[in-house]
C-alpha cells in the first residue's frame, strides 16, 4: 500500500515522528492528503463491524450476528476542514482467540474506538480489562474514544449513560452513545477522531489544541431525545 | 479477558518440522487415451509437474493415522462382533470394535429424552445427522443441533461410555443400533461422537468426525488445545471457540453435499489453460518471502494454487480454507487478517492468511498464506502487484468471462443416458463434476446422490474387501464406479440404460475428460 504514495513533504518535527506525515495519494480511485489507521476495539458482539458498515455505506447490517474473523481492514476518505482524511479501519474480531493478532497491530493504530454494549454488563465491565491492554500495547499519543453502542434499544439497555460518561471521565476519554442501527452519533464517532488526528498533525504554532472533547459535546444527540431514557 | 489463555508459552511460529514434500514425479510422455491398466500420473487431469497437494494415494492415506482396520461389518450389519475377530483385533493393536447390544444404547436415549423441549423434540431426534464435541472432562464444546447446555448430561453419557470401555483396555469405536450408528473418536484431549441414521460407513463418519476435529484445531492449534487442558481439564472450550460455530455448521454441510471432501479432492474452475497459465505466474510473481501459499478461487472452485518450493498443501486444509473463506461473508468488503493452523502441515503453529476478493462483488477471492504475523501490508501489497499485473496482461477480463460459466453440463459429453459423473485423477487430487442435472437440484435430491456416491465409495474402500470396479442397478439410476492406480470414477445414468452401455460410456468420458484436460484441471502447477 505504502508503496503506491509519495509523500510530498514531511511534516517539521513533531515530537520527532516521522508517523505524522502528509501525504498525497493518487491510488487508482480515490485521492486524500492523510492517513490515519483507527481501530475498532470491544467484546464479541457489540457492534464493531455494524458500527463500521453504518458510516462506511450508510447501511444496517441487520439479521444474524456474524461474527468477525481475525481483523478485517477497509478504507475510507472523509473531510475534514477542506482536507482529505482517509481512515484506515482495522475492524477487529472480539473473541479472545485473536488477541494476539489484534495486539500485533495495536502499536500502528493512531485511534482507538472503545465500543460495549448498552444492553450486556459484561462487555461494560470489560472496558478496564481492555483500556489496561491498550496501555499496555498501544502507542502513548493514541486518541481513544468510548462508545456505548445498540443505544436505540432503550428496553434492553443495562448501562445507563452517566455509568458511561463516569467509566470514560476516569480514564480521561470522551465518550459518546451511538446506534449503528439508527445512525445516531456514528459519523461523529469517525469525524471526531479524523479532526483530532488532522489537528495534530497540521497543527500551526499559535493554533488552539483541538480540543475533541467540546467539539463532541457540542455536535452529539444525546439518545435520551430519541430514545427515551430508561 | 481475564482468561488469556492463549500465546502463553505457545509458539505461534510454524516450525520446520510439517514439510510435507511430494514425490516429484515427471510426466513426459502422455498416453492419447486411457486404458484400464493406466498408471498413476498420466491419468486426464495428472499435473505436468509435482503435485500441488500432499500426495495422498487414497482415502485410507487420509484416514490411516487414526483408523485401526478393524471394520469388518457390512453395510447395516448390527451383529455382534464375533470372538475370532475380536482375538484378530487384539493381536493387531490392541484395541477392538465394540458393538455394545441394543439394550445398553437405549440407555443413552431417555436421557436426551428428559431435557428442556427443544432437544428432546421429534424434530431433534428425527435429525439424519448429529456430532457432538465433548472434552475429556464431559464438558459440552459443540452440538450441530440445539444448544450444548442443554445435553451436558447427554455429553456426560458418552464420556461415560468412552471411559468405562477404556477402563477395560479397550476403546469404543460405534454402536449400532435401530437403524442408528452411534460413531466415537477420541482425540486427547476431544471426544467426538456423530450419530447418524444415513447409510454411510463408520469409517466415513469417523472420517468426518475428524475433518470437524481438524477444523476446530485450526481455529487454536493442538499445542493450544493440549495447553489449556493441561492447566484446567473442566476448561469450557467454547469461550475460546465462541463465533466459530457457523464454520463447524456449514463443514458439515459440505460433508453431506460437496463431492469434494468424500474423494478428498478439489474441483477447479473451467478456465482456457492459457489464461490459467498467466493467471499462474502473475500470482508467482507477486510473492513475498514469507508467503507460502496463493490460492485463487471462483466460489468453491480452484483457479490456481501456488506454493513455496517443497511445500505442499494437503486437501484437507485446503478444504479448510474453502470452508473458512465460504462461511464468512465478511471478506467481501475489506481485506481479513487471520491466523489460521493448517493441522495437516503442522499442528503447533499457526500460519497467516490475508482474505479478500477480488472485488467486492466477485466470486473470486485471493488467499495469501504467510508464515509472519506481521505481514499483513506485504501481502496486501502482493495482492495489487497481481492485480496489476493481471490486468496489464488481460487475463482478469478473460477471467471474468470464464466466471460466467462457471461449471459445464453433462450433455456437452455427449452421452445421453448419462445424468452425472464424479472424476479424480489420483495423482492431482483434482476432481471434475458436472453440475446437477434436474432430477438431481433440489438439497433432498442432490443429498440422496451424494448418499448414493457414498456408498459406492465405501464399497471401493472397503478395508478388508476393496472393489475395483461396482455396478449398481437402483429404480431410479444406475450407477457404476471405477477405481485404479490413476483415477477414481464414479457414473450415474438413466434407470433405462444397460450395463453394456455404461462400460462403453466410461471409455467415452474418459477420452472426453482426456479432450478436455487443459481445461478442466491445474496441469501446470507453479511454485514461488
Amino acid at each position: 500500500m505504502s508503496t503506491r504514495k509519495a509523500s510530498l513533504k514531511d511534516k517539521e518535527s513533531k515530537n520527532g515522528t516521522s508517523k505524522y506525515v502528509l501525504e498525497r495519494c493518487a491510488s487508482v480511485n480515490e485521492y486524500f492528503d492523510i492517513a490515519f489507521k483507527v481501530m475498532l476495539l470491544g467484546d464479541s458482539a457489540v457492534g464493531k463491524t455494524c458500527l463500521l458498515v453504518r458510516f462506511k455505506d450508510g447501511a444496517f447490517l441487520g439479521g444474524n450476528f456474524i461474527a468477525t474473523v481475525g481483523i478485517d481492514f477497509r478504507n475510507k476518505v472523509v473531510t475534514v476542514d477542506n482536507v482529505k482524511v482517509k481512515l484506515q479501519i482495522w475492524d477487529t474480531a472480539g473473541q479472545e482467540r485473536f488477541r494476539s493478532v489484534t495486539h500485533a497491530y495495536y502499536r500502528d493504530a493512531q485511534a482507538l474506538l472503545l465500543l460495549y454494549d448498552i444492553t450486556s454488563k459484561s462487555s461494560f465491565d470489560n472496558i478496564r480489562a481492555w483500556l489496561t491492554e491498550i496501555h499496555e500495547y498501544a502507542q502513548k499519543d493514541v486518541v481513544i474514544m468510548l462508545l456505548g453502542n445498540k443505544s436505540d434499544m432503550a428496553a434492553e439497555r443495562v448501562i445507563k449513560r452517566e455509568e458511561g460518561e463516569k467509566l470514560a471521565k476516569e480514564y480521561g476519554v470522551p465518550f459518546m452513545e451511538t446506534s449503528a442501527k439508527t445512525g445516531v452519533n456514528v459519523e461523529l464517532a469517525f469525524l471526531a477522531v479524523a479532526k483530532d488526528l488532522k489537528h495534530r498533525t497540521a497543527q500551526q504554532p499559535n493554533e488552539p489544541k483541538f480540543q475533541i472533547h467540546d467539539y463532541i459535546e457540542s455536535q452529539k444527540q444525546k439518545s435520551s431525545c430519541c430514545g427515551g431514557n430508561m | 479477558m481475564a482468561g488469556d489463555v492463549h500465546n502463553k508459552g505457545v509458539s505461534w511460529e510454524v516450525q520446520q518440522n510439517g514439510t510435507l514434500a511430494p514425490v516429484d514425479r515427471l510426466r513426459e510422455d502422455r498416453s492419447e487415451s486411457p486404458t484400464p491398466g493406466l498408471v498413476e500420473g498420466t491419468e486426464p487431469g495428472a499435473g505436468q509437474k509435482s503435485a500441488m497437494f500432499v500426495h495422498s494415494q487414497s482415502f485410507e492415506d487420509l484416514t490411516a493415522d487414526s483408523e485401526v482396520s478393524t471394520e469388518t461389518h457390512p453395510e447395516g450389519d448390527c451383529a455382534l462382533g464375533e470372538a475370532g475377530e475380536e482375538a484378530l483385533c487384539l493381536a493387531a493393536k490392541e484395541k477392538i470394535q465394540i458393538e455394545l447390544q441394543p439394550e445398553v444404547e437405549e440407555e443413552v436415549r431417555p436421557e436426551s429424552r428428559s431435557k428442556e423441549e427443544d432437544v428432546g423434540s421429534e424434530v431433534w431426534r428425527s435429525r439424519r445427522k448429529h456430532v457432538f464435541v465433548l472434552s475429556e472432562a464431559g464438558k459440552p464444546i459443540y452440538t450441530r443441533y440445539g444448544t450444548e447446555e442443554a445435553l451436558s448430561s447427554t455429553m456426560g453419557v458418552m464420556m461415560a461410555l468412552v471411559s468405562v470401555v477404556e477402563a477395560d483396555k479397550n476403546i469404543i469405536r460405534s454402536i449400532h443400533a435401530d437403524g442408528y450408528k452411534v460413531v466415537f473418536l477420541r482425540k486427547s484431549p476431544l471426544v467426538l461422537v456423530g450419530v447418524s441414521r444415513t447409510c454411510q460407513s463408520d469409517r466415513q463418519l469417523s472420517r468426518e468426525l475428524q475433518y470437524i476435529y481438524y477444523q476446530i484445531v485450526s481455529l487454536l492449534t493442538l499445542t493450544q488445545l493440549n495447553h489449556i487442558f493441561q492447566h484446567k481439564q473442566n476448561y469450557d472450550l467454547r469461550r475460546l471457540l465462541a463465533g466459530s460455530e457457523h464454520l463447524t455448521d456449514n463443514l458439515l454441510r459440505l460433508l453431506d453435499r460437496d463431492p469434494g471432501l468424500l474423494l478428498s479432492a478439489v474441483t477447479c474452475l473451467p478456465l482456457a489453460s492459457s489464461t490459467r497459465d498467466i493467471v499462474s505466474s502473475s500470482l508467482q510473481a507477486a510473492k513475498a518471502k514469507n508467503l507460502v501459499f496463493s490460492i485463487l478461487l471462483a466460489g468453491d472452485r480452484l483457479v490456481t494454487l501456488l506454493r513455496k518450493k517443497d511445500q505442499s498443501l494437503h486437501h484437507m486444509d485446503l478444504h479448510l480454507l474453502f470452508n473458512l473463506v465460504g462461511s464468512s461473508s465478511s471478506f467481501r468488503e475489506g481485506e481479513g487478517w487471520t491466523p489460521i493452523c493448517l493441522p495437516k502441515f503442522n499442528t503447533a503453529g499457526f500460519f497467516h492468511a490475508h482474505i479478500s476478493y477480488l472485488e467486492p462483488a466477485s466470486d473470486l477471492c485471493l488467499i495469501l498464506v504467510s508464515t509472519d504475523r506481521e505481514d499483513f501490508f506485504n501481502l496486501s501489497d502482493c495482492k495489487s502487484r497481481f492485480l496489476e499485473r493481471l490486468n496489464r496482461r488481460n487475463a482478469y477480463q478473460a477471467l471474468k468471462e470464464a466466471l460466467k460459466c462457471p461449471s459445464y453440463s453433462t450433455a456437452q459429453v455427449g452421452i445421453p443416458e448419462l445424468r452425472h459423473f464424479l472424476y479424480k485423477s489420483k495423482s492431482s487430487g483434482l476432481y471434475t463434476s458436472p453440475e446437477l442435472p434436474l432430477p438431481y437440484q433440489s438439497e433432498e435430491e442432490q443429498e440422496r446422490l451424494m448418499g448414493l456416491y457414498q456408498h459406492l465409495h465405501s464399497r471401493l474402500h472397503h478395508s478388508t474387501r476393496p472393489l475395483r470396479s461396482i455396478y449398481q442397478c437402483g429404480e431410479t439410476e444406475n450407477l457404476i464406479a471405477w477405481v485404479t492406480s490413476g483415477f477414481e470414477l464414479y457414473l450415474c445414468f438413466s434407470p433405462l440404460g444397460t450395463k453394456a452401455q455404461a462400460v462403453a460410456a466410461v471409455v467415452k468420458l474418459l477420452k472426453w475428460i482426456r479432450k478436455e484436460e487443459d481445461r478442466l484441471f491445474v496441469l501446470n502447477p507453479l511454485t514461488y
